[in-house]
């Protein structure tokens, strides 16, 4: 079975929500959860039969489908796509035990396995073609999710949503089918595997325009500013289940694929963007955070706050070093689960009161107070405290980038303050305070399902935060190996020079000093 | 003895979760017992550690397990007690052993009793990380976990719009101070190799002055917002909204100091960069000063207190900064002892009057409180610096090491805020315990506080008193970790420095006396002359500071972040998108018109077509022909 586990992670929820369809209404939920927990076991047993000493590839499966052209059904995970699919399962698992009274939920669950389906797809991938498959097909489901399911502007929303990603991912697909050409330029064969195109050194203008190609498809789904602006309307008319799988698991897609293909692909282009993108990376942390404070519905501060940690991460896996990338990824999976769980929590109080304005809201931690906690741990870990998930990957990434930039990082760093203000903000705004608001003063506090929902993720959040060393372990080899392939394949100086040598032994000094970089 | 080091700082954190479970239900009163006495425990064990190190000298050093470990960098969970964190460790679990036993009485009839011993308790888990770990990353661990801890405790009753907002801007303040001290870490980081202590300190020397001042600017940034130090000292005044028990502990004897501690604890960084060191003295001097000065006038007791505390840290940056670490160690940890005193002491006060906090809406208070009165006429001896007690012999230290060091100005500034120190903690003893009994005007009936509670605050008054005759056993315990030497400046000189000073704070609390503890003292209405002069109006004020951050920093912020959303994401970025995207639209709809099937409609546009393809064509010709020559 262990051969096969990666095509069963992809394909059993897919199959199970073609039956789906059998199941009678009453009995779809039990079946949805046993679904889903059964992919999660499933997740959780390709963790333990994971090698942790390998940095390569482990899983694989090959098959043929289009041998003229080199495409092959490919699969095979490393360190680095390992817990992103894990915490997919563990969301959607989550996402369906937690789901609420929905309209036809049916249908709901059936979209929500075909969406894990795409998800573990994606993750898994290790052909650009079965790649691009699955990324694009995860819109299908989401686009239904907030087109059926959402608010009075829905489908203004999802039709924004998916148009923009799609278009963005054409470019990108244009992209690959060039890498190919080149590929078949050197060697001979036509190939989309990854780890063949990782062989490929390609001179540094082909680089360029391929980084950037890849580069658009990638930035609109991370979203990267200015190409942001699709992900408010989204969060703000998916239902709770649809945000909080967004941006667990959807948005990662985006920063996966930088680590995945641009950064080994064109270590001279990343190298030689790593600039302009820092500053890109920097803009999203300090606007949107302040976007985030101007924000009078409580899910937009949340859908904002989750551009600005996307700008951290971006930041991170630029930072070209293995400290800077293994924390980015850490990252990814930190702000999955805090920002699954905020959105979860914004949810409950949705439920209540069909509203998310924070002036309808004020002193609610004297009627909810256990909701009040579980909210504050939650916002505590957004913020990036010690101890808490968040803070690992955000030290990581920025401690990463400090080795390329004094300044930028310094300007990053504002990140920790401006995060602080938004959140503690808007924290102020709904739960401190007298209850003002007759609707509020018999609100009942968080009941027994919405906890099963949210208190794995807390315990997620802390334990991560206090011990990352399993997550941390694997994902460390991977990006050292990843970044020891970049190493190699640079051919320009700058490149050879951002990106660290780790064949030698390390000297602890900083390039140029601060007094250098000022002047 | 490593059983004791985990002893010391689990208990807390077990006390901590053990009140968590507690939260969401009404008072519990064994909470609050079950905390002190895990709280006793830990300060038990760090009495323990405190013999072995006495005794040894030996440092504890264990390593529990990795935190983080990726590319480079290793940062385990490793916990240190050597001389200085030791001392630390009791400053914390001593003070905070009182303020839990003491706020079982004060919080007495509060809803959020078991929440406020599980705040509590997370504090002094915090702090004793902070102070027991062996490396900077996990000391920021501590660092911020104070912070949140200060937070919740600040904003404790939720439901007042100043705590909470106090509460945040607290957190913030210490956000802006925290990046400071992150990168101060990611330049260690990256110049060393390494976070731990040992490992940073040992490479520093072969370290470029440049790049140690830069790391020492960094760090100081950090302890400048925890000390609360000029610009940065608005927060510490305004978390004065948090319970008195609170304000004894955290914004008072322990989380304040935590600046002073980073700064002693990097002595080997700042040893070699003297000039950094000048400036965080000079800094620690005007804040002494400055916060003095505001002391002077206020009209709140707990703020004139807070100030005070301020003025304090000042002296203690003084002398850290001239490389007098030990004696601001020792001062840091007399300070905790009586700066703790007087706050429980205005607890009790407050508790008499009803949360009161005006002291010229009281008076004559000594009949009733007679033990209240007698603590903090003790505390505010100590902290003015009469001998024979504590703050005396840690005060003229400092002042003794200022002149040693030929800093003139520093030393005479000093010398002058220790006679401002002596007026104001006077002028609240005289106002509050002596002269009219004007708290009957507001039908007010104090009592003295629970015979416990004052039993509870007495190790305090001990301290207050008798840490002076420690201060040699002292010096020889952190002699050598911290390259301390004693300051001798010559024999007469000393004497008559020693009588001048002496005479010099009498004087100014008899001037404090004379002038608020008579029966003239009337409730200031704002008519009286003193209070339209230029001078009260901007001491109290703050030096209108607090009033230009919200005018010039948070307004601004804020509309900005209006005009960001409203503006650029909205109108601009947004629209753009739309804007494409409708022009595609359009495009669609407009041409939509050419497909209609109509035979003479497509004839027309047949011929359009060819007519724009037969000119291109011509000028395509042309163009070739013409630039082909």
């Amino acid at each position: 079975m262990l051969d096969h586990i990666l095509s069963i992670l992809i394909f059993f929820p897919a199959l199970a929500a073609v039956f789906g369809f059998m199941i009678q209404k009453e009995s779809m939920r039990t079946y949805g959860v046993a679904v889903a927990l059964i992919e999660f076991v499933l997740s959780l047993v390709l963790w333990y039969a994971f090698d942790n000493n390998v940095s390569g590839m482990q899983f694989v499966e090959n098959i043929p489908l289009i041998p003229a052209f080199g495409i092959n059904y490919s699969l095979g995970i490393d360190g680095i796509s390992l817990f992103i699919i894990i915490l997919s399962a563990f969301f959607t698992f989550l996402g369906i035990v937690s789901l609420t009274d929905t309209p036809k939920v049916k249908y709901m669950i059936i979209t929500l396995l075909f969406l894990q389906m795409t998800m573990a797809g994606v993750f898994a991938a290790l052909d650009a073609i079965v790649f691009y498959t699955f990324w694009e097909l995860s819109l299908v489901p989401m686009l239904y999710i907030i087109g059926a399911w959402g608010g009075p502007l829905r489908i203004y929303a999802s039709i924004k949503f998916f148009l923009y990603t799609f278009a963005g991912s054409l470019v990108m697909l244009v992209g690959m089918l060039f890498m190919a050409y080149f590929y078949h330029q050197a060697a001979g064969v036509w190939s989309f595997s990854i780890l063949d195109w990782y062989r490929l050194v390609l001179p540094e203008n082909f680089q360029l325009w391929l980084f950037v190609a890849f580069f658009i498809g990638f930035a609109i789904k991370v979203p990267m500013f200015p190409f942001h602006t699709w992900l408010p309307y989204a969060h703000g008319q998916a239902p709770t289940i649809g945000s909080v799988i967004l941006a667990a698991i959807l948005l990662k897609m985006g920063t996966y694929a930088f680590v995945r293909f641009s950064l080994p692909l064109f270590p001279d282009a990343a190298a030689y963007f790593m600039i302009p993108i820092a500053i890109l990376a920097v803009i999203m942390i300090i606007y949107t955070s302040m976007v985030a404070y101007a924000q009078k519905d409580i899910k937009q501060v949340v859908a904002y706050s989750s551009i600005a940690h996307m700008g951290v991460i971006i930041l991170g896996t630029f930072a070209l070093n293995v400290e800077g990338v293994s924390g980015s990824i850490f990252l990814m999976l930190g702000h999955g689960v805090v920002a699954g769980g905020l959105f979860m929590l914004v949810g409950v109080i949705y439920d209540r009161r069909h509203t998310k304005l924070m002036s309808e809201f004020g002193g609610l931690a004297h009627v909810m107070p256990r909701y009040a906690t579980i909210f504050g741990i939650m916002m505590m870990a957004s913020v990036g405290l010690p101890l808490t998930i968040n803070f690992v990957g955000e030290f990581l990434s920025l401690l990463g980038f400090y080795q390329q930039s004094h300044i930028l990082t310094l300007l990053a760093g504002t990140g920790i303050i401006v995060g602080a203000i938004y959140m503690l903000a808007a924290y102020k705004k709904a739960f401190f305070g007298e209850v003002t608001n007759e609707a509020n003063k018999n609100l009942p506090d968080i009941n027994k399902k919405e906890l099963f929902g949210i208190i794995p993720l807390v315990i997620v959040a802390i334990w991560l935060g206090v011990y990352p060393k399993p997550v941390l372990g694997p994902i460390n080899n991977s990006v050292t190996s990843i970044i020891k392939l970049m190493h190699a394949k640079a051919t320009t100086e700058l490149a050879k020079e951002r990106i660290p040598d780790l064949t030698k032994p390390r000297v602890f000094l900083m390039k140029k000093t601060i007094n250098k970089e000022v002047n | 003895m490593e059983k004791y080091l985990y002893i010391a700082l689990f208990a807390p954190l077990v006390s901590s979760l053990f009140s968590l479970l507690f939260t969401a239900t009404p008072k519990k009163l064994f909470t609050g017992i079950v905390a002190s006495l895990l709280i006793i425990t830990s300060l038990i064990s760090s009495s323990i550690l405190l013999t072995h190190i006495l005794e040894t000298g030996e440092p504890i050093h264990v390593t529990m397990m990795t935190w983080m470990q990726t590319g480079g960098l290793y940062i385990p969970f490793g916990f240190l007690v050597d001389q200085v964190s030791v001392t630390m460790m009791m400053v914390v679990t001593l003070v905070s052993s009182v303020v839990h036993v003491y706020a079982i009485g004060y919080m007495d009839h509060d809803k959020g009793f078991n929440r406020f011993f599980a705040w509590l308790s997370a504090f002094v888990f915090s702090m004793m990380i902070l102070v027991m770990s062996d490396n900077y990353a996990g000391l920021f661990i501590g660092w911020e976990g104070v912070g949140l801890c200060s937070w919740g405790l600040i904003g404790f009753w939720f439901h007042k719009e100043s705590a909470t907002w106090a509460a945040n801007e607290a957190f913030i303040m210490n956000r802006i101070a925290d990046l400071g001290m992150l990168i101060g870490l990611f330049l260690i980081y990256w110049n060393t190799g390494t976070l731990q202590y040992d490992g940073a300190f040992a490479a520093f020397h072969q370290l470029p002055t440049a790049t140690l001042t830069w790391i020492g600017i960094f760090l100081f940034i950090g302890a400048m917002g925890k000390s609360a130090q000029f610009p940065l000292h608005t927060w510490l005044a305004d978390a004065m909204e948090g319970p008195t028990p609170v304000s004894a502990l955290i914004h008072a004897a322990t989380m304040v100091t935590a600046g002073v501690y980073l700064v002693i604890r990097s002595h080997e960084l700042y040893s070699l960069i003297p000039h950094v060191g000048l400036f965080i003295a000079s800094l620690g001097t005007f804040v002494a000063l400055f916060a003095a000065s505001m002391a002077l006038v206020n009209r709140d007791m707990k703020r004139v207190i807070a100030y005070s505390t301020l003025s304090q840290l000042g002296y203690m940056f003084a002398a850290a900064g001239l490389g007098a670490y030990w004696v601001a160690l020792f001062h840091l940890m007399a300070h905790a002892g009586f700066k703790a005193l007087l706050f429980l002491g205005a607890g009790n006060v407050m508790h008499a009057m009803k949360d009161e906090l005006d002291p010229f809406k009281m008076g004559g208070l000594k009949k009733v409180m007679k033990w209240t009165w007698i603590m903090m006429v003790i505390g505010s001896l100590a902290l003015a610096g009469v001998i024979p007690f504590a703050g005396f012999f840690s005060k003229d230290t400092i002042l003794e090491a200022a002149y040693s060091g030929n800093h003139m100005v520093i030393y005479g500034v000093l010398l002058f805020t220790a006679g401002l120190t002596a007026f104001y903690s006077f002028r609240l003893v005289a106002l509050i315990f002596h002269g009219e009994e004007r708290y009957k005007l507001f039908g007010v009936h104090p009592h003295e506080a629970y015979r416990f509670m004052l039993v509870a605050m007495s190790p305090l008054l001990l301290v207050a008193i008798v840490v002076g005759i420690l201060q040699t056993p002292f010096f020889d315990m952190v002699e050598e970790v911290l390259n301390g030497h004693e300051y001798h400046i010559e024999h007469t000189l000393a004497l008559i420095m020693l009588v001048g000073t002496q005479l010099f704070v009498g004087l100014a609390i008899l001037y404090a006396y004379v002038k608020y503890a008579n029966s003239k003292i009337k409730v200031p209405d704002g008519t009286s002359k003193i209070e339209n002069s230029f001078a009260y109006k901007l001491l109290i004020n703050q030096y209108y500071i607090p009033y230009a951050y919200e005018e010039y920093i948070v307004k601004p912020y804020r509309e900005l972040s209006e005009f960001f959303w409203q503006k650029i994401d909205v109108k601009v970025v947004d629209a753009t998108v739309d804007g494409i995207a409708s022009i595609i639209y359009n495009t669609g709809e407009k041409t939509r018109d050419m497909q209609s099937g109509n035979l003479s409609t497509m004839l027309r546009w047949m011929v359009v077509g060819l007519i724009i393809l037969l000119s291109l064509a011509v000028i395509f010709g042309f163009t070739v022909k013409y630039s082909g020559v």
